[in-house]
């Protein structure tokens, strides 16, 4: 590109056709006039006859202008001027363009690849070597320098990938084969890297470095573990305004993928240089079941999609009963109710204790269970996290060692009480109004609901604190006790009908569903078997832009890889591993990168205004009103009229 | 010259209208014109019949008595007869070129040349009429008497013009002994011309040639870029500078009318110029001095 002021030719060689301007100036000067039409009979006379001394008459000087401007304007106009075109690199030397291809790059990466190339080309045409390194944690080795035209090929294919740009660790082998006197062209991603810092400070030792800064924010998506999973949105560069919001995309009831909900950012967290919201995912059980994706909107990034797994999808829950009730009437097995309550929301495991540990579940229900012989187990799964809830029953009222039963939340007094039973004074009990804090709060107590019997618990000083439901007496009905990092949680009644019309209210399916959303989904199921070597394999992966695909060769991820998140081999994307299913999701903190030493590009650097369209229509324009001077001037001699 | 022929015939008669509205001023111009020419009967210079006396000669056997002049016989002894001199009234043709050309006038405010040569021919024709001569245009017989030039005066103004360039005198209608009169401005192709002279030598006809041109012709008063054209389209010549040819043109009229004035003396006529912007009275005197030399 030929620079001349704030103007810029693409082709400047077609400049040199405008020394051809004065010739043809001549030429069309002398161009023959249109003749005058003369009706003479002696016309045989003049057969035959030569001129002698040819007079030109001469074409008006405004014609001539108007077409030699036509013609400067043609010549100009196919120079492709550009009007203040952006600055050259630092440097002419050979060029290297580091890209950034994590998932950050992808939101802009069309521009990124056009930048690229601009400067490829721009180097080609000055002869100089070209590298790439693409910051993807594939490059090994030393980095190649070839032709600029060889390379613009290797640049088109690069895509975006779904993890942290990575930079390649060894500097001095990277840059072996590197020429002195480099021109380096960062795409930067925005975002700070680890092994940025060194390789920047080698690249400005080594030559000149010009930084093009992403456009537009960067924005990530990270799931917050915990009771109720949160989101956490980050952006770095953000235009102040209406911060876009998180859409919740699932499959509908009759299965076809759709948007499900818009959830809003909500808080700010402090986080310097960084803006960092947080994003209750506040949306009903059923909804939030279907949620197969997070994704922030109008961001094209791996970042920006948080896939769902068990962590926010359904909990596994793991009833453990009394098989032999299945022989007996339906309608009188506890199993029957719970299942009826957890099956909706929750994915059910039935089996014995012993099978469903192996499962991992997120919840198990005990339905009238004493004496466990796996408690040793059942007691480390839960302080790794889990949630055990248990229901009285007529075995446990009758055990004699129910005060030596562990895994209760509370000592219960054996024997239990019968209320309005035909041998006791008083009548059932109904249920009290929940207490406003407790996981209960804001449901509602339906009148007729009565419980004939319960168990007692021994009175203690914590016992109010562990109380989350009460009768009318005060007599607890369900409590809880953490152990560990895992819950403990007793209904005082049993889950069938037998002591209480509870299990047939609606207010049981609640009560339950409640409880097992407080439960620590996959915190434990992640960490837990880390021991036997577990593998992952990817069922659905995400590219750079977060769109999902279909793993073309699943390879399998050793668990203590899946720990480290996704990177090379181990792309974005929802694994599984027997029956558990995990999300490796890329958006996580994000820090802005500084370039001391190095050039930053201006930030929303125009192209230049090309002039080329409005200088070709300036030709043609110019050369209808030579067409017009033209007739007038042939109107003027036309032939006499002949009478 | 095809918007003429093209015209329907609606538009025919509304110019033969206009043409024999136009009839009464040429017969008047043509008269006055012709009214300035002396009026005779040509001798013969021969021995024939006439009212001239030619000679006496001695009657030979054959001559009735009636032929024999007594008073001259009287006077010596041998009878002698008196001869009158051979008095003919000669037929006279005029043509009158009808090439497209002819129809040519430099401008608005001249005379075209086809109504300058109709004037000269029909003032001649009246001017011979009136001397007892027998006058016709050509390819018709010859008659005398007024009536005669009427026919005449209508004959050309009801004449179509061609549409060509060349318009050539009919040499299969020349008999011996007529006086023939060309009008023309010769500058089509003379060879048909050389060819009729040569075959009115032959002939014995004699008669004059009358070349009428447009000062345009004559003069080439043009410059620049012209396109020249002939009349009937025919011919073209293009030229920047057409003021650069005026020598070369003139040069070549001049070279064409001498071709025509060898031609004409070699077959013992004559060859006379009138340009439409002189007047006409002296072309037609030179005329009736030819036609009476």
């Amino acid at each position: 590109m030929l620079v001349l002021g704030p103007l810029g030719f693409l082709a400047p060689w077609l400049l040199a056709a405008l020394a051809a301007l004065p010739v043809l100036w001549l030429i069309l000067r002398a161009m023959p006039p249109t003749p005058r039409r003369v009706l003479f009979p002696g016309t045989r006379l003049l057969v035959g006859l030569r001129d002698a001394h040819p007079v030109a008459r001469h074409t008006p000087w405004w014609l001539l202008l108007i077409r030699v401007l036509a013609i400067a304007a043609l010549i100009f106009g196919f120079a492709g001027p550009v009007w203040k075109p952006a600055p050259h690199l630092a440097g002419q030397g050979p060029l290297l363009i580091v890209m950034d291809a994590g998932w950050a790059a992808a939101p802009d990466w069309a521009a990124r690849q056009a930048r690229a190339l601009q400067a490829l080309d721009l180097a080609g045409a000055s002869g100089q070597p070209a590298a790439l390194l693409v910051a993807d944690g594939a490059a090994e080795g030393a980095l190649p320098f070839q032709p600029a035209a060889e390379l613009a090929a290797r640049l088109r294919a690069v895509q975006p990938q779904p993890w942290e740009t990575r930079y390649p660790g060894d500097l001095a082998q990277l840059l072996a084969q590197a020429p002195a006197g480099l021109s380096v062209l960062w795409l930067s991603d925005g975002l700070d890297h680890p092994g940025r810092a060194p390789l920047l400070a080698e690249l400005t030792r080594r030559g000149a470095v010009t930084v093009v800064p992403p456009q537009g924010p960067r924005r990530s998506l990270q799931l917050v573990a915990g009771d109720q999973p949160m989101l956490r949105m980050r952006s770095i560069g953000e235009a102040a305004g209406a911060l876009p919001q998180i859409l919740a995309m699932g499959v509908d009831p009759q299965g076809a993928p759709r948007e499900l909900a818009r959830l809003k950012p909500l808080q700010t967290e402090p986080d310097p240089g960084v803006d960092t919201r947080l994003v209750p995912i506040d949306l009903p059980s059923e909804l939030k079941n279907r949620i197969t994706r997070l994704q922030i909107e109008g961001q094209e990034s791996a970042g920006a999609v948080v896939l769902a797994d068990d962590s926010v999808r359904r909990r596994k829950v793991a009833l453990v009963g009394d098989a032999s009730a299945s022989e007996g009437q339906q309608l009188l097995s506890p199993m029957h109710y719970l299942r009826r309550a957890l099956a909706p929301t929750t994915d059910l495991i039935e089996g014995g204790l012993g099978d469903v540990l192996q499962a991992s579940p997120d919840v198990i229900v005990l339905a009238d269970q004493i004496g466990l012989p796996e408690a040793a187990a059942l007691q480390e799964w839960v302080e790794k996290g889990g949630l055990l809830i248990r229901f009285a029953g007529p075995r446990m009222a009758a055990s004699e060692h129910l005060a030596e039963e562990p895994l209760l939340p509370v000592r219960l007094r054996a024997g239990g009480r019968d209320i309005g039973g035909a041998l006791s004074w008083g009548d059932p009990r109904g249920i009290a109004a929940f207490p406003p804090e407790g996981p209960f709060a804001g449901l509602a107590v339906p009148p007729d609901a009565a419980i004939r019997a319960q168990l007692l618990a021994e009175p203690s000083p914590d016992l109010a604190g562990r109380t989350l439901a009460q009768l009318s007496d005060g007599t607890p009905l369900v409590t809880r006790a953490a152990l560990g990092q895992g819950q403990l949680v007793l209904f005082h009644t049993t889950a069938n009908a037998e002591w209480s019309n509870l299990a047939i209210s609606g207010l049981f399916v609640e009560m339950l569903q409640r409880l097992v959303q407080t439960a620590r989904a996959g915190a434990a199921s992640v960490e837990a078997p880390a021991s036997a070597q577990t593998f992952w394999t990817p069922v659905q992966v995400l590219d750079g832009f977060g769109r999902a695909l279909d793993p073309a060769d699943p390879v399998p991820v050793s668990a203590a890889d899946f720990g480290k998140g996704p990177g090379p081999g181990r792309p974005a994307g929802l694994y599984r591993a027997g029956e558990r299913m995990a999300a490796l999701n890329a958006g996580g903190r994000m820090q802005s990168a500084t370039w001391p030493g190095a050039r930053v590009e201006a930030r929303a650097q125009t192209p230049g205004t090309d002039l080329r369209g409005g200088l070709l229509a300036l030709a043609v324009v110019l050369f209808a009103l030579d067409a017009l001077g033209s007739v007038w001037l042939a109107r003027g001699r036309s032939p006499r009229a002949i009478a | 010259m095809n918007s003429r022929t093209g015209q329907d015939s609606a538009g025919l008669r509304a110019r033969a209208e206009a043409a024999s509205g136009g009839l009464p001023a040429l017969m008047l111009s043509a008269e006055r014109l012709a009214a300035s020419l002396t009026v005779g009967a040509h001798g013969q210079r021969r021995a024939g019949t006439g009212e001239d006396f030619w000679q006496y000669r001695p009657a030979t056997a054959g001559d009735t008595a009636r032929s024999i002049d007594w008073r001259r016989s009287a006077r010596s002894d041998g009878q002698f007869v008196r001869d009158r001199e051979a008095q003919v009234a000669q037929s006279a043709v005029l043509w009158v070129s009808a090439a497209a050309g002819m129809e040519f006038a430099g401008g608005p405010d001249r005379v075209a040349k086809r109504d300058r040569c109709d004037l000269l021919a029909l003032a001649v024709a009246l001017a011979l009429l009136a001397g007892g001569e027998r006058v016709a245009l050509a390819g018709q017989p010859p008659r005398p008497g007024r009536m005669q030039a009427d026919r005449i005066a209508e004959a050309l103004v009801s004449r179509m013009p061609l549409n060509a360039d060349d318009d050539v005198p009919p040499a299969e209608a020349l008999r011996p002994g007529q006086r023939v009169v060309l009008f023309d401005d010769f500058l089509g192709d003379p060879a048909p011309l050389l060819a009729y002279l040569e075959r009115a030598a032959g002939l014995g006809v004699q008669g004059a040639l009358m070349q009428v041109l447009d000062p345009d012709e004559e003069g080439f008063p043009y410059g620049g870029a012209v396109l020249f054209r002939s009349a009937a389209g025919a011919l073209r010549h293009d030229t920047r500078d057409a003021g650069g040819l005026r020598a070369a043109y003139l040069a070549r009229l001049a070279e064409r009318r001498e071709l025509l004035g060898r031609a004409a003396l070699a077959a013992g006529w004559h060859f006379g110029t009138h340009d439409t912007a002189s007047p006409p009275a002296q072309a037609a005197l030179w005329l009736w001095s030819m036609l009476e030399g």
